[in-house]
């Protein structure tokens, strides 16, 4: 059977459109993550009441719940199409490079519409001030590409095993954890009024960079057999 | 006979931290300790390094002795990380006045414990021995390239109350001669012991891969 070589472009937004076509049909995703964001933000918020939380702890909380709202949701990338039967479709029609980035691209626009979600959730319920927003917007950028970058590839990993969603988390925090710190210590900054210095900045696109070329070298030998 | 030589060198550090070392500057007696938990965290790091080399070797090569190296690497890593988590919170409890109190390098250390957790939590979930073997490559692979950003960096950016490194910025050792070719020395033995644990754990797995009826004509392809 002929294999059709797609440019790496094409590819790519071949799977992206793909996957957001197939969660748009059914929205499990994108449901679970908004349920899930909700609920524990309104029951902090519940509990704490009218106490105000101080910028690290308010930090520390937005990207809990982002972490583990994309816990929650992100390893469908993989084991969705293990599930489906189509992971061997996708083997046979498009080069390992447009299936991670494609699959990365998806995690990372499906966490940063989740993360606009909670923000707003976060200024309505706990009263943020967002003065520096501009910067506050690379944070999050930073952040989420970071978190959707090494999600992608943990899915790809944890596919083939038992115990997936467990072992999902598991798997993935403690690849995460200098991002998480940097994310949240710029975070907290910000929510103080002042700007984080650049080596923050450079630590956390530094770190971005190296996950994603890392993921593309090594997704290959995952991919294939 | 390689035995003997560890049982004595082993013997031979003890009885040199315990009587030739002097009292320290400031900690007094109890930087005797550093000469257990600096070697045992030296050890560690070591064994995760290796292990993503011989995960990259299995990567390229294919042959499963790679694959039981790197991953004895690991479990003996893991084994020698809680020791060193273990040994620096009763140091720090006794020089500090608190077990915990999430210091860069306490932090980096306790994500080299969840690495390895996680890496045998990984290798224990996958039954068929060639995916375990390629999928637990790839995650050592990924976890060493976030190595760097925790060992170098965390450190740099946080205040630390951990002393400076042996080697300081200057470039100079700044520790007292005797202390200096003790650590040394207690650093070469734990190394030996970690590397006579590792060929018997990798002997060990080797025997019984070919003591499963299976496997008993890869006497040739399992050479370690």
């Amino acid at each position: 059977m002929p294999v059709h070589k797609l440019p790496l472009r094409e590819a790519v937004w071949l799977v992206f459109s793909k996957d957001l076509l197939c969660e748009f049909r059914n929205r499990y995703a994108i449901s679970a993550l908004i349920m899930f964001a909700l609920v524990t933000l309104s029951s902090i918020s519940m509990t704490i009441g009218a106490v105000m939380l101080s910028d690290e702890l308010t930090a520390v909380l937005l990207w809990i719940i982002i972490f583990f709202c994309a816990m929650a949701g992100l390893s469908r990338a993989f084991v969705q199409e293990q599930e489906a039967g189509t992971l061997f479709t996708l083997q046979i029609y498009l080069q390992s490079q447009a299936v991670i980035f494609g699959k990365m691209l998806f995690n990372i626009v499906l966490l940063m519409g989740l993360t606009v979600f909670i923000i707003l959730l976060f200024i309505l319920f706990l009263n943020v001030d967002f003065s520096l927003w501009k910067i506050f917007f690379v944070i999050l950028v930073c952040g989420d590409i970071g978190i959707g970058a090494v999600a992608t590839l943990t899915a790809a990993m944890v596919a083939r095993a038992q115990g997936q969603h467990c072992l999902f988390t598991v798997l993935t925090f403690p690849i995460l954890l200098p991002q998480f710190l940097g994310a949240i210590h710029a975070t907290a900054t910000v929510l103080g009024g002042n700007m984080p210095s650049v080596s923050q900045f450079i630590f956390m696109a530094g770190y971005d960079a190296v996950i994603i070329s890392g993921s593309y070298i090594l997704f290959e030998y995952l991919w294939y057999d | 006979m390689i035995k003997m030589g560890l049982f004595c060198g082993l013997m031979a550090v003890i009885y040199a931290v315990f009587f030739i070392v002097p009292p320290a500057q400031g900690l007094g007696n109890f930087v005797r300790i550093a000469f257990f938990h600096i070697p045992v965290a030296w050890v560690s790091v070591l064994a995760f390094l290796l292990s993503a080399y011989w995960a990259t070797q299995y990567l390229r090569k294919r042959e499963m002795k790679y694959d039981w190296k790197s991953a004895a690497s690991a479990r003996l890593g893991f084994l020698f990380c809680v020791l060193a988590t273990i040994s620096g919170a009763v140091f720090a409890k006794l020089t500090w006045g608190v077990y915990w109190n999430w210091d860069p390098r306490q932090i980096s250390i306790f994500i080299l414990l969840l690495i390895y957790g996680a890496y045998m939590t990984l290798r224990s979930a996958i039954e068929e021995e060639e995916q375990k073997a390629k999928i637990s490559a790839v995650y050592s692979l990924l976890s060493f390239v976030t190595v760097p950003f925790l060992i170098f960096i965390i450190p740099r950016f946080y205040f630390s109350l951990h002393p400076e490194p042996i080697i300081n910025h200057l470039g100079r050792v700044d520790m007292d001669n005797v202390m200096l070719y003790v650590l040394l020395l207690t650093l070469g033995v734990c190394t030996a012991l970690f590397w006579g644990l590792l060929s018997s754990s990798v002997s060990n797995v080797q025997k019984r891969h070919l003591a499963n009826p299976i496997h008993s004509n890869d006497k040739d392809k399992v050479k370690i």
